[in-house]
């Protein structure tokens, strides 16, 4: 039994539509009404987001890749952007999500698909891949991680990272105060100004009330950070698995990246990918796509000529 | 030194319940349900009453518990706010009272969890009631 659909968000926000020129698409994946947009043709490049952003992050990235010739797909993750946010806490699972992004990817029947992963993309996209390996001809990771606790230090300090999304606390901060959504973002970019001003009302819009905002403070709560986590064995699963697989690989990551630092993270994915490619590093704290989206388009463009060129 | 007081009963007449915070998940950090497992001696009282405390404004709310098959009780907490039953809310007096309760929360829960910090993450997110 799901929760009470709610579509109430289901519109792009007036700011974006100059920069969101694409059309809506809908899917009903594993039980739930996800949004997408799905432009271009050629091989696919499934571009996945976290927390709590939507596909509009990937808005500076798209372009390039459609001029490569790369047909583009940017779905939000269920409890995001335009698709159904479910109300019960208890609707969200590592598992599930992954599960939405496997129904999406093989409605879609996607093949030769280039994964490209940020925040909690990274461990709902790559627990797809991993399970769905035929269909996978890259992997592209940014500001992510997929292995057990803790991630970052940051993630175990009670100020402010435990309290913020501590019982109680979680829903009244970032669910009535949107805290995640508006100034969270903001604190993680680098040229705050320019995200105040063209970005930052689009993301707070499609989360514009505190029930839409559960999401927010409820994949914190999944971060692993004891050895009774309940994602533990999925995360340390993903980290095996990530290091058995051959596709073509790069990592691309925000030089000013505090949290997800890319001296710790970043060469953490090398160690499990030797083969990658980077880490690139581009201007950029967590979201790095609002400081280097153009260049990091371009990045992932040239990888994948280059792949191409290998013939692989 | 806390703002926030435990009643131990309330006047319903005349009231409405509104809800205005809801957790599914006390226990994420099993020392929260603890807390209101004694606060409000919930091994005994169970699902039988709700609980009230009175906050800064003067308004009391009433916290419901909320018990999932399978997990320890509570599993959540409901908090309303009980104005005159056809008033209106006071947002601001609202959201004012929801900060006073969480920080007699923390001070209850205790270390590692502190008044400072959640004082500070209040002011971090620009959270009108944080000092």
């Amino acid at each position: 039994m799901q929760t009470q659909p709610n579509f109430g968000s289901a519109a792009i926000p007036d700011a974006a539509r100059d920069q969101w020129p694409y059309r809506p698409r809908f899917a009903r994946v594993n039980g739930w009404r996800m949004h997408y947009i799905d432009e271009g043709a050629g091989d696919p490049v499934l571009l996945l987001h976290g927390n709590p952003t939507w596909g509009y992050l990937w808005r500076q990235v798209i372009p390039p890749l459609l001029a490569a010739g790369h047909r583009v797909i940017v779905p939000d993750q269920i409890g995001f952007g335009l698709s159904e946010k479910p109300t019960s806490e208890h609707a969200h699972t590592l598992d599930g999500h992954a599960a939405n992004l496997v129904a999406l990817v093989r409605q879609l029947d996607l093949t030769r698909l280039t994964v490209v992963c940020h925040d909690w993309g990274g461990p709902t996209g790559l627990a797809m891949a991993l399970s769905n390996s035929t269909r996978i001809r890259a992997l592209v990771i940014m500001s992510t991680w997929a292995w057990p606790m803790p991630p970052a230090e940051f993630h175990t300090r009670v100020f402010p990272w435990r309290t913020m999304h501590a019982p109680l606390v979680g829903p009244y901060l970032l669910g009535n105060h949107a805290a995640l959504a508006g100034r969270g973002v903001y604190l993680s970019v680098v040229d705050r100004e320019r995200f105040r001003r063209e970005a930052q009302a689009v993301y707070e819009a499609v989360l514009p009330d505190p029930a839409d905002r559960m999401l927010t403070w409820v994949w914190p709560r999944w971060i692993p950070l004891d050895a009774s986590a309940r994602a533990i064995e999925r995360f340390a699963w993903l980290e095996q698995e990530l290091a058995r697989v051959s596709w073509p690989a790069q990592i691309i990551w925000g030089r000013e990246d505090e949290v997800f630092d890319h001296a710790t993270f970043a060469a953490r994915f090398k160690a499990l990918l030797p083969h990658a490619e980077g880490p690139h590093l581009v201007t950029g704290r967590h979201f790095l796509q609002e400081d280097s989206g153009v260049e990091i388009g371009g990045l992932i463009a040239s990888f994948l000529e280059r792949v191409k060129a290998q013939g692989t | 030194m806390t703002d926030v007081s435990i009643v131990t009963a309330h006047d319903l007449s005349n009231k409405r319940r509104a809800l205005v915070l809801t957790e599914h998940r006390v226990g994420h950090y099993p020392e929260f349900r603890a807390f209101f497992a004694a606060a409000f001696d919930l091994d005994r009282v169970m699902l039988s009453v709700p609980a009230y405390v009175r906050a800064p404004s003067g308004m009391t709310y009433e916290l419901v518990f909320i018990g999932r098959s399978g997990e320890p009780f509570p599993a959540g907490v409901e908090i309303f706010a009980l104005p005159e039953a056809l008033e209106p809310l006071d947002d601001a007096a609202v959201d004012r009272d929801l900060w006073a309760i969480l920080g007699w929360m923390i001070d209850g829960v205790g270390p590692p969890w502190s008044r400072a910090d959640l004082e500070a993450t209040g002011r971090l997110y620009r959270i009108p009631a944080a000092r």
